[in-house]
């Protein structure tokens, strides 16, 4: 075909394109997510039966706003590496934020007088935190790479991180309704490490599964 | 800034909003910078390739592009990709270059003039029935049978005619007389 009849043909075809329509479409993936995330760790595991006291908690809110900052900043980035041009590093320096905090909340809970250290790191489920992590975040992980081979990911590598981290970010704040650990040095550390676990598997498939 | 940023970005939002008579002059503009970067890297057929398949990426995702950023940078964001996937496919091992939206927007311009200035140079040193000949056969893309009709001569003569207007040219060029 000759680039003219292409042009004519492309421009022949077009179609207006409504504001706002691709942000949409990547948030109604990203809840479409966290839903099967929600009903996959319901089924897995459930709520923690104190769940009703709990949701007062500073133990929870914690959890809760730790994991949905880096969620939050997490969309950013894969918002932006859907799109061809737009700078990735401001999103990425955001996502320093939430790992500060929880970073000077668990120095602050180590460091109170009488701390058990131990406990505070440990708590009673560090074996099985990141796994469950990351097996809740990879419905979200799913449905937001679905969203991103639909936008146009030059990057895909980062692409692939960025959704990883926005899924393991998800997965950690599900989570977070049956894990009854409360203290900030167990989250800095283990919900954390769950989130970079599953934006590591991100880039990995990224590079291939992000193709266009 | 790139000096077609403001006039591309205008008629990228009105072909957002379907203006199809824009739209064409955005991918007829974008083509030209389009060529001139692939051929540079790739070769002829597959260059040519590479710009009709970065014109459909450009139609098919032109929703990725979000007016509160640079629309060159959206553009060669995608020429970019569009390369390294070329690169990929023939299982080429190249580096490309981080190079910038500059490289896609850039010199080709003044390139492309220069050729065009040389070219009809060159040209008005045939007399002008051969000239027409040698424009519309050789740069317009008229077939020759064609030609034959509009000046009333035989294809044969106009096939012989074009050849040794070339060829005076060409010996032209190698006797240094452009000077």
């Amino acid at each position: 075909m000759r680039t003219d009849d292409l042009i004519a043909d492309l421009s022949g075809r077009l179609e207006p394109v409504a504001p706002g329509a691709l942000t949409r479409m990547l948030a109604t993936a990203a809840v479409l997510g966290l839903v099967c995330s929600a009903i996959l760790m319901l089924w897995m595991l459930g709520l923690r039966h104190d769940i009703a006291r709990a949701i007062m908690s500073f133990g929870m809110w914690t959890k809760l706003v730790y994991t949905f900052a880096i969620a939050g900043f997490g969309f950013w980035l894969v918002a932006r590496a859907g799109r061809p041009g737009a700078d990735m590093a401001r999103p990425a320096r955001f996502l320093a934020l939430p790992v500060l905090a929880i970073a000077l909340l668990a120095a602050a809970q180590l460091a109170a007088p009488g701390a058990d250290m131990r406990g505070l790191v440990m708590g009673h489920s560090s074996r099985v935190c990141a796994i469950r992590v990351i097996l809740i975040a990879l419905p979200t992980l799913a449905a937001t790479f679905w969203a991103l081979k639909r936008m146009a990911p030059t990057r895909l590598t980062l692409a692939g991180i960025g959704a990883g981290l926005f899924a393991g970010a998800v997965g950690g704040f599900v989570y977070s309704f049956h894990c009854t650990e409360s203290s900030a040095p167990f989250i800095g550390i283990w919900y954390s490490l769950g989130i970079v676990l599953t934006a590591g598997i991100g880039g990995l498939l990224g590079r291939d599964l992000l193709r266009w | 800034m790139i000096a077609q940023e403001a006039q591309y970005r205008d008629w990228m939002l009105a072909a957002l909003m379907g203006d199809a008579g824009a739209y064409r002059k955005l991918l007829q503009g974008l083509t030209r910078h389009l060529r001139s970067y692939y051929a540079r890297r790739l070769d002829v057929a597959a260059a040519e390739d590479a710009v009709q398949e970065t014109l459909i990426a450009i139609h098919a995702r032109r929703a990725t592009y979000d007016p509160a950023l640079p629309f060159t940078a959206w553009v060669y964001g995608i020429a970019r990709y569009k390369l390294i996937d070329e690169y990929r496919r023939h299982k080429r091992r190249a580096t490309v270059p981080l190079d910038e939206a500059g490289e896609l927007f850039g010199h080709d311009e003044a390139e492309e003039a220069i050729a065009r200035r040389d070219v009809s140079k060159l040209l008005d040193r045939l007399p002008p029935a051969k000239r027409q000949l040698v424009k519309d056969i050789k740069l317009d893309g008229v077939s020759v049978a064609e030609a034959a009709k509009r000046t009333g001569m035989s294809e044969s003569s106009v096939k012989v005619t074009v050849h040794r207007a070339l060829k005076s040219l060409a010996e032209d060029l190698r006797d240094g007389k452009d000077r």
